[in-house]
């Protein structure tokens, strides 16, 4: 039996041997299948995400090209503005070249040049116009300083050659006045004038490039000095000058004395000049209670404004003055005028006249004002105060010498010369002596006598009793 | 003491007015004498004002009358014509010089004279 069962077992062993390798290797299969499958599914999954990826990656591509269509549309727009504004760049720069620039240069020297501005003014290319500007600013203040330089140059020729000829005309004006003397041709004396003419001339050019004025005088009495500037005008004996100081040696300072004579000069020169020939050049002297005046007013055709607002401002010293900017021919008086007030402190303005024409006022502040020696006498031929006597001339003197006979009557209205030479009467007894000066009085306290008797003799009923003479204030 | 000649300020000039020849015809000299004739007339300058006072009293030559007025002779001459012009002025011709005395002729006569007795 137990060999049965053994050889069951045997058998069995012998049987189950096979079947235990069979199903170990079913199992293997069976394994292997589920490995390949797990590895499949890992790879299926692999390939769905490596397809959704794709799909992203695709979206994302079809975006690109959506955004870079766009772009391109964006920079055809923007190519195209650009396109515009360098067209009207360059519009606006033909413009600054061809009209801008050329009318601003011209406006340097012509200030009522209008100068365009840019074309295009509606705004919003403020940096073409900031750069524009720039351009324009750089190339005028260029122009400026070349032409200051050149200016500069000018003047500096002009400065030598005016003072050489100055001084030879001066030695010539020596010479003149040495053989007019001795010979008595009168062809001299036009002579003379002529050379003044020229001196005068160069003298203003001489001012004008910045030299001094050439000449160095003495404490000149006003009187002498306009009558001397009056000396140097071509239409002299056009020119009247009346002389109402009250201190008839009233004088300019050394410093500015052939200043003002030079600046009157030239003011007389426009008066003449530029009023008719046959009309007079009207002068009056004042004196006033801080300097004096000397007014000059001329019956011509007068100043526009806008050539009256030039001349105030030449003659304030506010405009610059360039050589190149007085014009062809160069009208250089109310610019000459103008550099000598600011030089040495007199003032000058000029004005519609009441005559009609202009009239030039000259201030000289009490601070250039002096008075001269009494022994020095003054010139025959400069005018006599009107408010005093007749000029005397004392025969029995070496020198002719003038005398106050009569004290000033104060606030008195400047009367005619003829009213006061004859009927301004001498508080003095007069003296005897044949004198001219003595038998003037004499003569004239009997005719204020006289005159006085027969006013009282018409009004017998006056209860003011006899009038007063004519001319003279009642005390 | 003098103080220095001035610069001239005021030329000569002036007293002609623009003219190139005085007044009148007959031509005035350095010798010429003047007179006051009249009154002053009316509507001239001070320098003539000043000849006329000048010459009042009595009577100058010109050459004096200039020599007063600080003028040359050339410009005075300008003025005292104007004056002349207008009668104010009367102009005498120059006294001429005296002729020296020929001594011989008056020799010769005197022992003519002398002969005569």
């Amino acid at each position: 039996m137990v060999e049965i069962v053994l050889a069951l077992l045997a058998g069995a062993a012998l049987t189950a041997g096979p079947l235990l390798w069979s199903a170990r290797r079913a199992a293997g299969t069976a394994r292997a299948a589920t490995r390949r499958a797990t590895e499949a599914d890992n790879r299926a999954q692999g390939a769905e995400a490596r397809a959704r990826t794709a799909e992203t990656r695709a979206r994302e591509g079809e975006e690109h090209a959506r955004s870079a269509d766009a772009r391109a549309h964006a920079a055809e727009a923007r190519h195209t503005l650009a396109e515009a504004r360098l067209a009207a760049a360059v519009r606006e720069f033909t413009h600054l070249a061809h009209e801008r620039l050329p009318a601003a240069a011209t406006a340097l020297t012509h200030p009522r040049t209008p100068v365009p501005g840019p074309l295009d003014t509606t705004g919003g290319n403020e940096e073409l116009h900031r750069a524009l500007d720039a351009v324009l600013g750089a190339a005028l203040r260029a122009a400026l300083a070349e032409r200051e330089r050149t200016d500069a140059a000018a003047r500096a020729a002009l400065r030598g050659a005016a003072s050489k000829i100055q001084a030879l005309l001066i030695q010539v004006r020596s010479l003149l006045e040495e053989i007019q003397l001795s010979v008595d041709d009168p062809r001299l004396l036009a002579l003379d004038f002529r050379n003044e003419l020229t001196l005068r001339r160069v003298q203003s050019l001489a001012v004008l490039s910045g030299s001094w004025p050439g000449m160095t005088r003495e404490d000149s009495p006003l009187a002498e000095l306009c009558v001397g500037a009056q000396s140097r005008v071509a239409g002299y004996a056009r020119i009247e000058i009346t002389n109402h100081l009250r201190e008839p040696r009233l004088a300019v300072a050394a410093r500015a004395a052939e200043p003002v004579a030079i600046a009157l000069a030239e003011i007389l020169g426009n008066a003449t000049a530029y009023s008719h020939p046959e009309t007079r050049v009207v002068v009056a002297i004042e004196q006033g209670s801080s300097g004096a005046l000397v007014v000059v007013d001329d019956m011509g055709v007068g100043m526009e404004p806008d050539q009256l607002e030039r001349a105030g401002d030449l003659l304030d010293g506010q405009a610059e003055v360039l050589l190149t900017e007085l014009g062809d021919p160069p009208q250089a008086g109310f610019a000459v005028i103008g550099l000598l007030c600011r030089q040495f402190g007199f003032g000058c303005r000029v004005e519609p006249s009441p005559y009609g024409g202009v009239r030039a006022i000259l201030r000289l502040p009490a601070d250039l004002l002096t008075l001269t020696d009494p022994a020095a006498p003054l010139s025959a031929l400069a005018p006599r105060p009107i408010t005093q006597g007749a000029p005397v001339f004392d025969a029995g003197d070496a020198l002719p010498t003038r005398k106050r006979r009569t004290p000033r009557v104060p606030q008195q209205d400047a009367p005619s010369p003829r009213t006061q030479r004859q009927d301004a009467p001498s508080p003095l007894p007069a003296p005897a002596g044949t004198t001219p000066d003595r038998a003037r009085s004499a003569w004239s306290a009997l005719q204020s006598g006289t005159a006085a008797g027969r006013s009282a003799a018409d009004q017998p009923a006056s209860p003011q009793g006899p009038a007063a003479p004519e001319g003279v204030e009642t005390p | 003491m003098t103080t220095p000649p001035r610069r001239r300020l005021v030329p000569a000039y002036l007293a002609t007015h623009g003219r190139t020849a005085a007044a009148g015809t007959r031509p005035l000299d350095r010798l010429s004498v003047l007179h006051a004739a009249a009154d002053l007339p009316a509507g001239l300058g001070g320098e003539h004002r000043q000849l006329w006072e000048l010459v009042r009293p009595g009577a100058l030559t010109l050459a004096e009358a200039a020599a007063h007025l600080r003028l040359p002779v050339s410009a005075t001459v300008f003025i005292a014509a104007d004056l002349a012009e207008r009668g104010a002025l009367s102009v005498r011709a120059p006294i001429p010089s005296a002729q020296p005395v020929n001594r011989d002729l008056a020799e010769r006569l005197l022992s003519g004279l002398r002969a005569l007795k």
